[in-house]
């Protein structure tokens, strides 16, 4: 008898584990477990029919997030502020911005021009040529996010994990328990590239669920991704052949183990451990590799093109790990968003690494048939100030900043929210990041209330205590 | 007009979505067992539905009592109202109040207004089916208020320790102790009959894993299979008990609950260069039996307690270093905000760790289920807030609010002094140095104009010598010279890191704190005296006016006099049967509040709680009552008829088959492959800089490869060694009692693939091919399996094994020794990863 193989030998006994899923009844991680412990076929967790069990019809299936470590300043992307030419060199007063906190520093417009595209009209600056003029109806931008933390260490846990001064479980890890994965081979939330500072592995963490919901990395920020590896997905010394008599030997092993102890749900676990690791194992290498790719599709995307090789790579690896099911991908930039200084200079050369890859990516899901159900997200832990700092920065700003979606439902060609002149503070809408939570899982049919785990005598989940959906991003 | 259209929209919307909910309910209720609905599904789903559509009519409270009916306890609603009963419990068609919600007749529909909706419907069906329990704060009447803790003391957690009389034996003759009666006792109520004893080499390996974490060696395996005598077992056991490395492992189970780590985690991942000593102190208490009450005192309030020697106040000051480790948020943080945190995180650790109790909760409003109001909780948190744990320090270039650290030894202070005075003058006496160098260059230059203009302008950075009237070129160059030498060395000669330790200490501003509205740091309420938790306390002691209360904190919570020490030592005695036997005679062994599970055996948790104390709070004592029962000598086999009424094995039918813990396997692993060091060291995170994980330009990782015993292994939040990570170590961020235990495919990788893995295996073939010039093939099997599992290979397991070397053998190049170490060392590395490794029978 083969078993799921993520037995858990505390929690194994559905008492304890209704006891965790908390409201009990009403609830989609409790099926995912519930349906592993009768099926043969459980890889990471159960393939879930998502239409019959969530909480809403859901708009995705997936989503792609793109984090762009360090901050990117919205004035100078997706939130034109003409006034900030205007007032250019004058101080930022509390006044200013109805009597709401002003960040130091002279007022520094934006250099870079602003234009509407496409039927919907949305504003994008220049620095995202390739974006603006094929997907521009597809975006859906919001102007009016805010955040907790002013240091990058905070505000990316609350980023990706809803609070700062806890350990939570991310935000892929809570997708991978609500919905589980739609592979057999890999897990339900894959990180590519992950930073490893400002909380690190928390940031893609499972804290108290299950251990199987954290996020498989694919190497780290700071590593291109050419020289990324997953820890100990095949061995250099070891052929796979004689791995594969050495597996059967293991289970061999196993097997009389379990023959004379009878039933056990541990080793059971183990000897199916081993065949879906050897699954994972032969089926990575293929998804690392772009050999299957066509010349035409690399160009797209701008893989082997400086300054667009190691992003587009990585988009391209996150469109085949969406294509292979994998519920939720985080790709994300090394840290070099963070203009304290020469603002104006560098923020181009960041935005030149990622524009045509981002829009290679859109444009590749859409013409799969995969965009429709994947929510494409784009956004980092803050924006920056409209002041400068250092004559010629911009200093980190949560209290208001920009995010796109596209794809996965979310409403095309749409701008969400607005910020006051100065783009300091949200005036329409604010949307806060356990808003912003509440609606990615309502993009997937989460409840954001209801998907709660039982810890330490309580219930917890994403949102905490916050939390408001914004079905009216979606259509 | 169209936000008209919209409403219709949104609720036809809403309507498909509940649909769909409600489907969802059928699939699930289908799979649950009565004994499934627990009190929380009452919280939860119940008492939300009778708060809001039946209580304004129904209730003591609203002091309605229409037709004669109240909802507030079962009592209320079994006895029912005009109309009869309005629950029976386990039969929804004989409750009056399903037939009501259901407007099933004309006569009887409730609420009257409107009625619930189909799922609330199904969940009333479903608690009434299932028995219709309720929390036991709702047996009696005047339970409104579970965060009362004049009500919270009737909770069984909180009850004096009762002696109960050690029932007489019935399990023919096999209870060698009183915990086998217990245990005996329970069974023969449910109907379980005990497996039988396992056989001596699984016991001896049982043993050693769990006192000492490691396999028994041969010899000793040898010994006891000659002589499976009671006595030799208990001979056994006590020279793992007095051996150093049983502080090795159960000075780990200590540090999973002091959430102990080599670095900050969290938002700024700083090193705790000094962590190492508090964890070398732990292992150093629990090798000496320290008493439980001192070692938790010390832990507290080691730096306030009195010394005969700097040596023992350097220790007890060590061993406060457990109020310092925990992580913190560093920066973008405001004070005040960070100093409620902090002891939030303090409060945490202390209620889980020694009282099982989650207290967080009360810090924004009086606790949901367990009675501590939010004063109890601001009571406790003016202790911490009175205490000390962070200072202005230099690190990475600048001055910041670290973790606080403390000189050791006679010269501790002062050093410590020159050592941070040096990094706070440092900016500027590198300033000063250049400035001085550029006046020896206008010096050198010899411009006499240009010299005598500087010296008026900035006579300051010219030595006084230079300024003497009529001293010539060369004095001057060389008293310039000399100035910038004397300059040049202070700047260069950094003094280096003293020996100091993370030590708290008492506040200058020793205060009762003022209740936080909601929980906010900066919204005050009113003002708490400091104190302790009121429902675990029977008479309050006065908090020093000078000092912070710990030593009265530490005090309290191991007097045994109280509901605190009662408490205290049901959750240790707990916590050690746990380690023991794999599961605790409390399930939730971190929660022993109302919504943790009761006791298995409360007679038994009561007798080995009263034993520890007259013990005097020793663990080594309570340990070897334990593992010298018959019950932790039982077969972990399984039984088709005990199976069938107790597949959790709750009464202990049979042991737990355990699986290692990740420093068990690395270290048996490095011990097969004879490349382990016993013995201690210090600092295993000394040569990482201040940034403790790999960020930037900074590359500089945690290394595994230390060749000591897995407790030295750094511990790196955020950046735990792989192996730690893979194999549900636990988490260091927050008190861990018990780790989760999982099986995914990561786990499997590591095995098959691991360089470590391999390097172990490639050593054990070398030693087995070295012991004994006896290289025939099933021999070495044989002690392949001896080595690695200690136990021999089944005739099956011979076969393939032998089978696999020969196949291996074939396609290996080189001389035939080099050869057959390479092949018998793919042989050892299958054994490593398999369940007879990984298992413990």
């Amino acid at each position: 008898m083969t078993l799921a193989c993520n037995q858990f030998d505390v929690a194994t006994n559905r008492r304890e584990m209704l006891r965790k899923s908390a409201c009990g009844m009403a609830h989609i991680g409790l099926i995912s477990m519930l349906a592993q412990q009768s099926t043969a076929t459980a890889a990471f967790s159960e393939t879930i029919d998502i239409r019959k069990s969530s909480h809403f019809r859901p708009k995705a299936k997936r989503v792609i997030f793109l984090f762009m470590w360090g901050g990117p300043s919205h004035v100078d992307l997706f939130d034109p502020k003409p006034k900030l030419k205007d007032l250019e060199g004058k101080p930022l007063t509390s006044e200013m911005v109805g009597g709401k906190h002003a960040p130091g520093g002279p007022l520094m417009p934006s250099p870079f021009r602003f234009s509407q595209y496409g039927e919907g009209g949305v504003w994008i600056s220049e620095l995202f040529p390739e974006l603006a003029k094929n997907h521009s109806d597809r975006l859906c931008i919001v102007r009016s996010m805010h955040t907790n933390g002013t240091a990058h260490g905070e505000a990316l846990l609350n980023l990706h994990t809803g609070t700062s001064n806890l350990v939570r479980p991310s935000v892929g890890a809570w997708v991978s328990y609500g919905l589980g994965a739609e592979s057999e081979n890999l897990p339900a939330f894959i990180t590519i590239s992950p930073p490893r500072g400002h909380g690190g592995i928390q940031n893609y963490g499972s804290a108290f669920l299950p251990a199987m919901h954290q996020g498989l990395a694919i190497g780290a920020a700071e590593i291109p991704i050419q020289k990324a590896k997953i820890s100990n997905i095949g061995n250099s010394k070891i052929d796979l052949e004689t791995q594969q008599e050495q597996l059967n030997l293991i289970q061999a092993i196993n097997r009389q183990h379990l023959a004379t102890a009878g039933r056990d749900a541990g080793i059971e676990g183990l000897i199916s451990s081993y065949e879906m690791a050897f699954r994972m194992q032969s089926q990575i290498p293929t998804i690392m590799t772009l050999e299957d790719e066509t010349s035409e599709t690399l160009e797209l995307y701008g893989v082997d093109k400086e300054p667009t090789n190691n992003f587009a790579r990585q988009c391209l690896l996150a469109r085949k790990l969406s294509e292979r099911g994998v519920r939720y991908i985080q790709v994300s930039t090394d840290y070099t968003w963070d203009h304290h200084q020469k603002n104006n200079k560098e923020l181009p050369k960041e935005c030149a690494r990622v524009d045509r890859p981002i829009s290679g990516l859109l444009t590749d899901l859409a013409r799969r048939g995969l965009l429709e159900d994947t929510l494409v997200v784009w956004g980092a832990e803050f924006g920056r100030t409209p002041t400068a700092e250092n004559s010629d920065g911009r200093n980190h700003h949560p209290s208001a900043f920009s995010i796109w979606m596209a794809g996965g439902g979310a409403r095309g060609g749409f701008t969400y929210g607005s910020t006051d002149e100065f783009g300091c503070h949200p005036l329409e809408n604010p949307m806060h990041m356990h808003d912003f939570h509440a609606t990615l899982l309502y993009a997937l049919g989460i409840d954001h209330k209801r998907l709660t785990y039982r810890h330490s005598g309580r219930d917890f989940r994403l949102t905490d205590v916050f939390g408001e959906v914004r079905s009216e991003l979606f259509s | 007009m169209r936000a008209d259209l919209r409403n219709v929209t949104m609720s036809r919307r809403s309507r498909t979505v509940y649909s769909v909910s409600f489907t969802f309910l059928i699939v699930t209720f289908s799979h649950l067992r009565a004994e499934d609905i627990d009190y929380s599904f009452f919280e939860k789903n119940i008492r939300p539905i009778f708060a809001r559509h039946c209580y304004a009519c129904h209730s003591e409270k609203s002091g309605k009592r229409e037709g004669g009916l109240t909802l507030d306890t079962p009592e209320d609603w079994m006895r029912g109202g005009e109309t009869g009963p309005a629950i029976v419990a386990g039969d929804p068609q004989k409750s009056l109040l399903l037939e009501a919600v259901r407007y099933q007749s004309a006569e009887l529909q409730m609420p009257p207004s409107k009625p619930l909706t189909t799922a609330e419907i199904q969940f009333i069906e479903t608690w009434i089916r299932s028995g219709a329990r309720a929390p036991s704060t709702m047996e009696s009447r005047t339970v409104t208020n579970p965060s009362d803790p004049l009500e919270g003391r009737k909770h069984w957690a909180y009850q004096p320790i009762s002696t109960s009389i050690i029932p007489s034996p019935i399990d023919d003759g096999r209870e060698r102790n009183a915990i086998d009666r217990w245990i005996a006792h329970g069974r023969a109520q449910r109907g379980l009959k005990a497996v039988r004893r396992t056989d001596v080499i699984t016991l001896a390996k049982r043993l050693s894993f769990q006192l000492i974490g490691l396999p028994p060696g041969d010899q000793k395996l040898l010994e006891l299979a000659n002589d499976p005598t009671e006595w030799a077992i208990e001979q056994f056991v006590d020279e793992l008990l007095a051996s150093p490395e049983f502080g090795r492992r159960w000075g780990r189970h200590w540090l999973d609950l002091a959430r102990y780590a080599d670095s900050n985690g969290l938002d700024e991942n700083f090193l705790f260069r000094e962590a190492w000593r508090y964890r070398n102190w732990i292992i150093d208490a629990i090798n000496q039996d320290i008493p439980f009450d001192r070692f938790l005192l010390e832990q507290i309030a080691g730096d306030l307690l009195p010394y005969q020697s700097i040596d023992q106040r350097d220790r007890q000051r060590i061993a406060a270093g457990f109020l310092v480790v925990g992580p913190k948020v560093l920066l973008g943080i405001e004070p005040e905000r960070q100093q409620m945190d902090i002891a939030d995180e303090q409060i945490e650790t202390v209620g889980r760790a020694v009282l099982g109790q989650s207290l967080g909760c009360a810090r924004c409003h009086d606790h949901k289920f367990d009675p501590f109001p939010t004063k109890d909780y601001y009571a406790l948190a003016g202790i911490f807030t009175s205490t000390q744990v962070m200072e202005q320090r230099y690190m990475l270039g600048q001055q910041r609010v670290m973790e606080r650290l403390q000189g050791l030894g006679e010269t501790g202070d002062n050093l410590d002094d020159a050592y941070e005075q040096y990094w706070r003058q440092h900016p500027e006496k590198k300033t000063k140095r250049d400035k001085v160098k550029s006046a020896l260059d206008i010096l050198i230059r010899q411009n006499e104009c240009e010299i005598q203009q500087r010296l008026i302008s900035d006579p300051d950075l010219f030595a006084d010598d230079v300024k003497l009237p009529g001293v010539n070129t060369d004095a001057r160059l060389a008293a310039q010279r000399k100035w910038f030498d004397e300059l040049e060395r202070e700047v260069a000669n950094a003094p280096g890191i003293p020996a100091r330790a993370m030590i708290p200490m008492d506040s200058s501003n020793v205060k009762d704190e003022s209740v936080r509205i909601a929980g906010k740091f900066n919204e005050h309420g009113s003002v708490v005296p400091r104190g302790f938790l009121t429902v675990l306390t029977e008479q309050g002691e006065s908090m020093p006016p000078n000092q912070s209360g710990r030593q009265e904190l530490a005090r309290w919570l191991c007097d045994t006099t109280q509901p605190a020490g009662w408490l205290m030592a049901r959750v240790q005695v707990n916590r050690v049967w746990h380690h023991l036997m794999g599961r605790g005679i409390v399930r939730t062994v971190d929660d022993f509040g109302r919504m943790g599970e009761q006791p298995s055996h409360p007679e038994l948790l009561d007798h080995l709680a009263h034993d520890w104390i007259q013990n005097g709070m020793s663990l080594k004592s309570l340990v070897r009552s334990i593992v010298l029962s018959e019950t932790f000598a039982l077969s972990t086999v399984s039984d088709h008829d005990n199976e069938t009424i107790d597949a959790d094995n709750t009464g202990l039918w049979r042991a737990h088959r355990r699986r290692l813990e990740p420093e068990s396997l690395r270290d048996a692993m490095l011990d097969a492959a004879q490349q382990l060091h016993l013995g201690w060291t210090e600092s295993t995170v000394h040569y990482l800089g201040d940034q403790a994980t790999a960020v930037g330009q900074n590359l500089v990782r945690r290394r595994t490869d230390i060749p000591f015993r897995s407790i030295y292994l750094p511990v790196i939040r955020n950046d735990l060694p792989e192996l730690f990570d893979t194999f549900d170590f636990a988490n260091p961020q927050s008190t861990t009692g018990a780790r989760p235990i999982t099986n995914v495919p990561t786990q499997s990788l590591f095995m098959l693939n691991d360089e470590s893995v391999m390097h172990a295996a490639k050593g054990i073939a070398r030693s087995i091919l070295d012991e004994s010039n006896d290289h025939h093939r099933q021999q070495l099997i044989h002690r392949l399996y001896w080595r690695i599992v200690q136990l021999p290979p089944t005739e099956e397991e011979s076969r393939l094994a032998g089978l696999f070397l020969e196949k291996s053998l074939e396609k290996m190049p080189g001389s035939d020794r080099e050869s057959l170490e390479s092949a018998l060392a793919l042989a050892a590395h299958a054994l490593l990863a398999s369940s007879r490794f990984q298992y413990l029978d």
